[in-house]
């Protein structure tokens, strides 16, 4: 089974950090007036109970590094073979994607259409010959549902 | 029995509309699911907003047709490709592809439809059975016999889960603790809001549910844009199962399906291990056990009727207790509300009419997905090859719609991207993102239990080890959380 012990150890700190600031503010809570147990006991020995199972984690993953010959041969296995540049740009893109449409620039059709059409061109590495399927895809789409969720389902979109 | 309501509800299916949705929801998912990559639990939180509309019947209808049109997909591109379309078709790919190799491909197709169907109709019958005593039974649960069932099932999830219990207690808390901002519904106070407004109504199902399954998985899908990998050719030739075939594999296909069911039933578990379970077994009785991982037939049956199976077996619990027996049936649970339907054992005295649809829903589109299937899988297998640099930006775009159309608000899709990075995060650290799921999904109900329960009782939590059912809930926890260190500490001293 493949190794990922930095990512554990990266991931289980993240989510202590989460679980120690949610029970900062559960601890924060006033008892119960009217019933025994209050708001703040089911958060607090929640995060309790996850930041003890992260720690566990945390220690596993430290052991098996530790017993492993190298540090850095670890670290090159565990994230060599896949490239992160597709999934950054996805989500890079996605974010800006939503940043304009919380601005409410232009309309939904418009922003969502150059959204796909550079987010799918780029996936295909700018090839020249995917530009017009990408365009064509883009407008279809975006356009479709713009027209298909206010018209026939009636739901709002952004802007 | 209930025949009178069941033939109420399939007779109502058979009128345009619903009939429409329950033929776009099992055709739909077959294609989702035959797509690596998409996944059933995906298509239907995608699909949740478009249902916000329409009436609750029809919602329930087009819903529970995907799910059981998703989990049949999956075969195609085990069989064709030796990569599942859905989880649950992992164990397909052991026999399917070698046998579609081997230049049987519309045998292999044929016995796995068959035997989803066959597992269907099996699931579907301890459904009709089994659901409305054991709905009428959970109707005489108090609330610490609902707290500590809760318990126990999340425990069971933990236990169960792929990688490490602990992985899965974090996978399962953790969706607990994201569910708990928000206004305190027993005090009314805000609870871990951060004096932030935005999060005094909670998070919402919706955002949560295609931020941890469909952005996660488009955002691990990125990593790997390369060429899909060669398929075996297709052909039609052999997809009906012979009556001597029936003969022949009826003791695997009538034993694989009720391994599924019963899976199934067990709150969280899902299809994957329910056809791992029944492969086994398969393999440890058959009389030709080295042909398995080349080409069985037992083996894809086995696989097949068990996955199907647990689709009727996790409406059980659904539909009796309001405790979602896998993701999917925690995004049906979500459905429910959002319709104003309020899921648990009451049910069927308060909308019987949704309870007889999903029941009448799981049998027809198993039906339906067998002539799509058996029909039309030529057709379904080409769309495999729609390039995903074109198909995740699209479904990216339905996340934002599905997630914005909840509230009309953008904190909604802001909330879908963080759980969609904090999601690929945890599949990246290998937690389970069921349990998160099932835990954002139950917690609230949960809480609610133990707190009216400690009302109650003014404060004693004596009930939970002096009533019957809370207590066997409870040594049921405790052994379930015990057990696995009990094997671990046995395995070492071996």
């Amino acid at each position: 089974m493949e190794r990922r012990s930095y990512t554990e150890i990266g991931v289980a700190a993240f989510i202590i950090v989460i679980c120690a600031i949610f029970m900062f503010q559960a601890v924060r809570l006033p008892p119960g007036s009217f019933e025994p147990l209050g708001s703040g006991p089911v958060p607090i020995y929640t995060s309790a109970i996850i930041i003890l199972c992260c720690v566990i984690v945390i220690v596993r993953s430290v052991t098996v590094l530790l017993r492993s010959s190298s540090l850095s041969r670890e670290f090159k296995l565990e994230f060599s073979g896949e490239s992160p540049v597709g999934a950054i740009l996805m989500l890079g893109a996605s974010v800006f994607y939503v940043g304009l449409l919380q601005l409410q620039i232009l309309s939904f059709g418009i922003i969502t259409s150059a959204f796909l059409t550079l987010l799918i061109w780029s996936m295909e590495r700018f090839r020249r010959h995917k530009l017009l399927p990408a365009i064509i895809t883009s407008v279809f789409f975006s356009f479709g549902a713009e027209y298909i969720f206010t018209n026939i389902f009636v739901v709002d979109l952004p802007t | 029995m209930e025949f009178g309501a069941l033939f109420q509800a399939i007779s109502q299916i058979f009128t345009p509309w619903p009939f429409f949705m329950m033929f776009i929801g099992t055709a739909l998912g077959i294609v989702v699911g035959a797509i690596p990559g998409l996944t059933g639990a995906m298509l239907i939180a995608l699909t949740l907003p478009l249902t916000f509309y329409m009436v609750p019947f029809n919602a329930i209808v087009l819903l529970v047709a995907m799910y059981v049109g998703a989990i049949s997909g999956g075969l195609i591109t085990a069989t064709l490709m030796r990569m599942p379309g859905t989880p649950a078709s992992v164990m397909t790919t052991f026999d399917g592809y070698p046998m579609a190799r081997s230049g049987r491909p519309g045998r292999a197709l044929g016995l796995g439809i068959t035997a989803s169907f066959v597992g269907g109709l099996v699931a579907w019958g301890v459904l009709f059975t089994v659901t409305k005593p054991l709905s009428v039974l959970a109707t005489r649960f108090g609330p610490f016999e609902y707290f500590t069932l809760i318990m126990m099932a999340m425990v069971l999830i933990a236990s169960v889960s792929e990688g490490s219990m602990v992985k899965g207690l974090i996978s399962g808390l953790l969706g607990m603790l994201v569910s708990m901002p928000g206004v305190d519904p027993a005090t009314g106070m805000p609870r871990l809001t951060f004096d932030w407004y935005l999060l005094n109504g909670g998070l919402q199902l919706l955002p949560v549910l295609i931020g941890t399954f469909a952005v996660s998985q488009i955002i691990k899908d990125s990593l790997r844009m390369g060429a899909l990998p060669d398929r075996a050719e297709m052909s039609s030739k052999g997809m009906l199962m012979s009556i001597r075939d029936f003969i022949r594999h009826g003791v695997n296909l009538i034993r694989s399906s009720f391994i599924g069911t019963f899976v199934g039933i067990l709150p969280g578990i899902g299809a994957s291990i329910g056809s791992v379970i029944a492969y086994t077994v398969a393999k440890n009785v058959s009389s030709n056990p080295e042909k398995f991982g080349k080409g069985s037939e037992e083996g894809i049956i086995a696989s097949e009727a068990a996955n199907n199976a647990t689709v009727g077996g996790a409406l059980i619990p659904l539909i009796a207790m309001g405790i979602p027996g896998s993701v999917i049936d925690a995004i049906l649970i979500g459905a429910l509300t959002i319709h104003s339907i309020q899921p648990g054992p009451t049910l069927f005295l308060t909308n019987s009419d949704i309870v007889w649809a999903m029941i009448a829903t799981a049998l027809l589109a198993n039906i339906l997905m067998w002539l799509l299937m058996t029909s039309s899988v030529r057709y379904i297998s080409n769309l495999i090859y729609l390039p995903r640099s074109f198909v995740l930006p699209v479904v990216m775009m339905f996340c934002v719609i599905g997630s914005y159309a909840l509230n009309n608000t953008m904190f909604d899709v802001w909330v879908m991207l963080l759980f969609g990075v904090i999601g690929f995060l945890l599949e990246r650290a290998r937690i389970p993102l069921g349990p998160f799921v099932i835990g954002f999904v139950l917690a609230p109900l949960g809480e609610e239990k133990l707190r009216s329960g400690l009302m109650m009782t003014a404060g004693d939590i004596s009930p939970i080890f002096t009533r019957p059912f809370p207590l066997a809930f409870t040594i049921m926890a405790v052994c379930l959380l015990i057990w696995p260190l009990f094997s671990e500490y046995r395995q070492r001293r071996k």
